[in-house]
């Protein structure tokens, strides 16, 4: 493999310098923010150098329950994401290899429900959820985000899978496997990008959801992050950003931490590839 | 055969002391956050005090919306701070006027401010009022040797000085990019000059009937009109802030508490923030009245009910409900609650010390000299105070002039009964 | 390799086993149209009444759709919408490539870039737009105060004045914000596509945009359709990132139709907002069966 060459190694090293710079600058603005004191003006002295009242956080922590809130909106992510891998990478799968009537029916459905605006189902979901008791449970909000990204993650299954070469298939019929077990066992494993792919696309937006939270968590034990984050708006303007701010980061730094720890396995099994061909 | 009898017995007891002391859930439904926490305190503490009743509270930054999918699934919290005029309509609440051992204790005029007119009954209890007029700079006003104006000519005349004098002040600071915010000043100006003209009780009949013989939004020389002319002449002359649209109410109290603004309007709830912002400004903070912009009106100050409590009608834990209430109507209880809060008390036995003295001394003399006007109930349901703040924006950004922006309103009003 | 066998083989074994492969999507199924689709149904009979959310529902008809295009809020929502999903669409598009072609060759650092970059997404939507307005506001922005105080004093200007220099601003917000998950999806289509092709190709004596055109991009079509589809469909039903800079405002300029819906929901037209919710279908879907069709793979 050739080396690139030297000006489009300055290039891209400028351009990236700059992307990362503007990606930063919000997350900088928010530790700046976490550390000013209420009575501290915005733009006197030195806007870069906070005050450094650490007592935001401590303050922050007991106000906002975010702790509970953490682990909620975790239990939720993990819990969402798990269903709709099995359960999409099985539809998907199915629908790639086996082009019956059925199968167009689903794909067509699913896809034809993503580009539905999901306030109309509001009312009537949440008179289901009622009657199943599932309003304010944890479970019950793990099916409903599931629902919400099935299709998503049907649609990215399906497409890879296409792309996937029959021999694999084959392979498994010789091994004696079918169904699920050929599914799981070696069209899976192989899946690793299609599954990446979908974490990222919709990992962030279960673990951040707003719109389903409001009405499926109701109370402070149950309630998700951005719930948590919501206490410090006020009904009138305005909100005490400082203790918003130290909630934000306070819930942002393990995920980043995580995301750094495992994105050597998360992209590298971007970077795995399907069959060299 | 005796044991067995016995035995079934002393089960049967067990039994039914056991279901004696099965809970009872009340849930506690709110949008106030300010008092989320003191809210806590006080259902813990009244849950340790009534072993089988549990209260839980359910906060929701966005409660008003919220509440309607509650009511449209069929589930209703038991105790709630929504109150609006078309739930009332439909029923929901349960009727208190007959709570009289909480009425007697508050101002008489609550049980008013809590009428529906329609049926003359009382759904909700208020607990405190709150106050909105202008918050202003006491110092500014005393260097240039200014009074609070009393009528609208004197109120321009006074920005104009401070203008003059100071040019890195700004006179009359109007945070536009929160909708909310213009529409409380539509609520206070226009509305609160038909309030003041046509007698409290009569100004809440004509809006919930439309009556726009009273109304008269649309008027070239109609309340709407000249308010909106007002706004413009303002913001030409440059008396209030030039960014109106894209200012935010932070920067708000930032400029106040700076002393880059000279006045602003807001409600009491405004107060917390600008002494959390500068605790030393406690004695500069004055407040005075929304000055008379029409003929013949007189200036105006709103005083209206706040921290409502209803019952849901359909509630299967009513006494509960109701002993919760009363217990959070304690005088220990409504003191704390109003200190949390930062406004004053609506129960006559309870003495709080919801701000610093010298304001509330001027908050009162307010109260007696300006005319009293509350907020209205009784708008369409499909055109919020959001949306009239809106217009406001619109009207702003020249999309309107002072006569389109009338008919505009009135329009508006309209379509949305 | 072996030849290809075909599923009679099953037969040939003498085992009559039932292929489960053709259900497996049946699971999902269930779970979605339990969730979705059952209260989908209900929903979609509420946009011929006239329903306020609470009392009684009244069959209106068709009244709710000739409403929607009788008034010119509505009307200029669509535009807005159209806009802003077409500028968002196509710029996350191409930013998102760029930045992948950028990220493909390895380099010192490259895992650390690839996080910062895709780290705006992690913010919750309901911040980021504060944030945002925070660092942009005219005239009191962090960014305005910050070039000051660096010497920069930079005129931004007032870009919440103009129509155009508003939406333009609240496409870039929103670019800046996904690119960094567009970014993975091509970087994931990249990967895939085999080294030896490309080096093939080079050998054939194809130039660089030649190789780009005739090889990578055809191989990246998967890549392609799955961000040009999410994009599309979340371009055109975006809410947080004007709620949180704009609020639609001033006015209603710069309300997106989502916004509308909403409002629309919670201002006691409930009814007419499920019909309005099924026009915005209507308009997703057609450009989305479009690109669909376009980025369809070749045999």
């Amino acid at each position: 493999m050739n080396r690139p060459s030297v000006p489009f190694r300055v290039f891209r090293a400028l351009t990236l310098l700059l992307i990362c710079l503007m990606c930063v600058i919000p997350f900088y603005v928010l530790l700046v923010l976490s550390l000013n004191a209420p009575s501290r003006v915005f733009y006197e002295g030195n806007i870069f150098v906070p005050t450094f009242a650490f007592t935001n956080y401590v303050d922050a922590w007991g106000k906002s329950r975010i702790g509970t809130a953490m682990i909620n909106s975790a239990v939720i992510t993990f819990g969402t994401l798990g269903l709709t891998i099995l359960l999409g990478g099985m539809a998907g799968y199915s629908i790639a290899r086996r082009n019956t009537r059925l199968n167009r029916g689903i794909f067509g459905l699913l896809i034809a429900c993503m580009m539905i605006p999901g306030i109309i189902n509001t009312v009537p979901l949440y008179t289901l959820m009622r009657q199943m008791n599932a309003v304010n449970t944890l479970w019950g909000m793990v099916l409903v985000c599931a629902t919400l990204c099935l299709p998503s993650a049907v649609f990215i299954y399906t497409t890879f899978v296409r792309s996937l070469p029959r021999e694999l298939d084959e392979a498994a019929v010789v091994d004696g496997c079918t169904g699920f077990k050929a599914f799981w066992r070696i069209i899976f494993p192989v899946l690793k990008p299609a599954t990446a792919s979908f974490v990222i696309l919709n990992g962030f937006g279960v673990w951040n959801n707003y719109a389903q939270a409001v009405f499926f968590l109701q109370s402070r034990e149950k309630q998700n992050i951005p719930q948590a984050l919501s206490v410090f708006f006020q009904q009138f303007g305005g909100g005490k950003w400082h203790l918003m701010s130290a909630t934000a980061v306070i819930a942002i730094v393990p995920v980043i931490v995580i995301f750094l720890a495992f994105q050597r396995q998360f992209i590298e099994g971007l970077t795995e590839g399907a069959v060299k061909g | 055969m005796k044991k067995v009898l016995a035995t079934v017995l002393a089960l049967a007891l067990c039994v039914s002391a056991y279901s004696a002391f099965a809970e009872t859930k009340v849930s506690f439904f709110t949008g106030k956050i300010e008092t989320v926490d003191l809210l806590n305190e006080i259902i813990d503490s009244f849950n340790a005090a009534n072993p089988g009743i549990v209260v839980e509270q359910e906060y929701q930054k966005d409660a008003s919306s919220i509440i309607k999918v509650k009511f449209a699934s069929g589930e209703v919290p038991d105790v709630m701070t929504t109150y609006e005029q078309e739930f009332v309509d439909q029923g929901k609440y349960l009727d208190l006027s007959a709570e009289n051992e909480w009425w007697d204790r508050l101002v008489p005029s609550m049980r008013d401010s809590c009428t529906d007119l329609k049926t003359g009954k009382q759904f909700r209890v208020c607990t405190n009022m709150t106050m909105a007029g202008f918050f202003y700079n006491k110092k500014i006003y005393a260097d240039l040797g200014l009074t609070p104006a009393t009528t609208w000519d004197a109120f321009v005349a006074n920005l104009k000085v401070i203008k003059e004098k100071m040019p890195d002040v700004t006179p009359w600071f109007i945070f536009g990019k929160e909708a909310w915010h213009l529409g409380h000043l539509i609520e206070f100006i226009p509305h609160g000059y038909l309030k003041q003209t046509l007698g409290t009780l009569e100004c809440k009949k004509a809006m919930l009937e439309n009556d726009s013989a009273k109304l008269n939004f649309g008027a070239a020389d109609g309340a709407m009109a000249v308010f909106a002319q007002n706004l413009l002449d303002l913001h030409k002359e440059g008396l209030i802030n030039e960014d109106v649209l894209t200012a935010t109410s932070d920067n708000c109290v930032e400029a106040f508490t700076t002393g880059k603004a000279a006045m602003f309007s807001n409600g009491m709830w405004a107060l917390s923030g600008l002494l959390a912002a500068n605790p030393d400004m406690a004695d500069q903070i004055g407040f005075a009245p929304y000055p008379a912009y029409m003929p013949d009106s007189k200036p105006v100050v709103l005083c209206a009910e706040d921290s409502g409590y209803s019952i849901s009608a359909t509630t299967a834990n009513m006494d509960a409900a109701k002993a919760f209430l009363s217990y959070l109507f304690t005088a220990d209880n409504q003191k704390k609650y109003s200190e949390a809060l930062g406004s004053p008390s609506a129960f006559t036995d309870v003495d709080a010390n919801w701000a610093p003295a010298a304001f509330a001394a001027e908050v009162k003399s307010v109260l007696n000299s300006a005319v009293n006007i509350g907020f209205t109930n009784e708008k369409p349901a499909g055109f919020t105070g959001d949306d009239a703040g809106r217009m406001v924006q619109d009207l702003l950004a020249g999309t309107y002039d002072a006569q389109s922006f009338a008919q505009a309103y009135e329009k508006a009003w309209n379509e949305g009964f | 390799m072996q030849g290809r066998k075909p599923l009679s083989i099953q037969r040939q074994r003498g085992m009559r086993e039932i292929d489960w492969t053709q259900y497996m999507a049946l699971p999902a199924l269930l779970l979605f149209a339990t969730f979705f689709v059952y209260p989908l149904i209900r929903g979609i009979g509420m946009s011929l009444t006239d329903w306020d959310g609470m009392g009684e529902a009244t069959f209106v008809g068709f009244a709710n759709f000739t409403r929607f295009f009788q008034d010119a809020r509505a009307m200029g929502d669509i535009r807005t919408t159209l806009i802003f999903a077409a500028g968002s669409a196509i710029l996350l598009n191409l930013v998102g490539l760029l930045y992948a072609l950028l990220m493909e060759k390895p380099f010192h650092g490259r895992s650390l870039t690839r996080v910062i970059i895709y780290l705006p997404a992690i913010i919750s939507p309901l911040i980021m737009g504060y944030i945002w307005y925070f660092l942009l506001q005219p005239g009191r922005g962090y960014l305005y105060h910050a070039l000051e105080q660096l010497g920069a004093p930079f005129t931004l200007g007032n870009w919440m004045k103009d129509y155009p220099t508003t939406m333009l601003v609240l496409i870039l917000v929103n670019v800046w914000q996904y690119a960094g998950m567009t970014m993975i999806i091509y970087l994931a289509g990249l990967q895939n596509i085999s080294a030896d092709l490309r080096e093939a190709a080079m050998i054939d004596g194809a130039g660089t945009w030649q190789r780009f055109t005739g090889v990578t991009i055809p191989l990246l079509m998967p890549a392609i359709r799955i961000n040009v589809v999410t994009n599309i469909i979340g371009s055109l039903s975006v809410f947080d990132v004007i709620m949180s800079l704009t609020e639609g405002g001033p006015g209603y300029a710069t309300e997106s139709l989502s916004i509308y819906i909403m409002r629309m929901c919670y201002g006691s037209r409930t009814g007419y907002s499920t019909a309005v919710a099924m026009i915005l279908f209507a308009i997703i879907l057609l450009p989305v069966l479009i690109s669909m069709r376009l980025t369809r793979e070749k045999a």
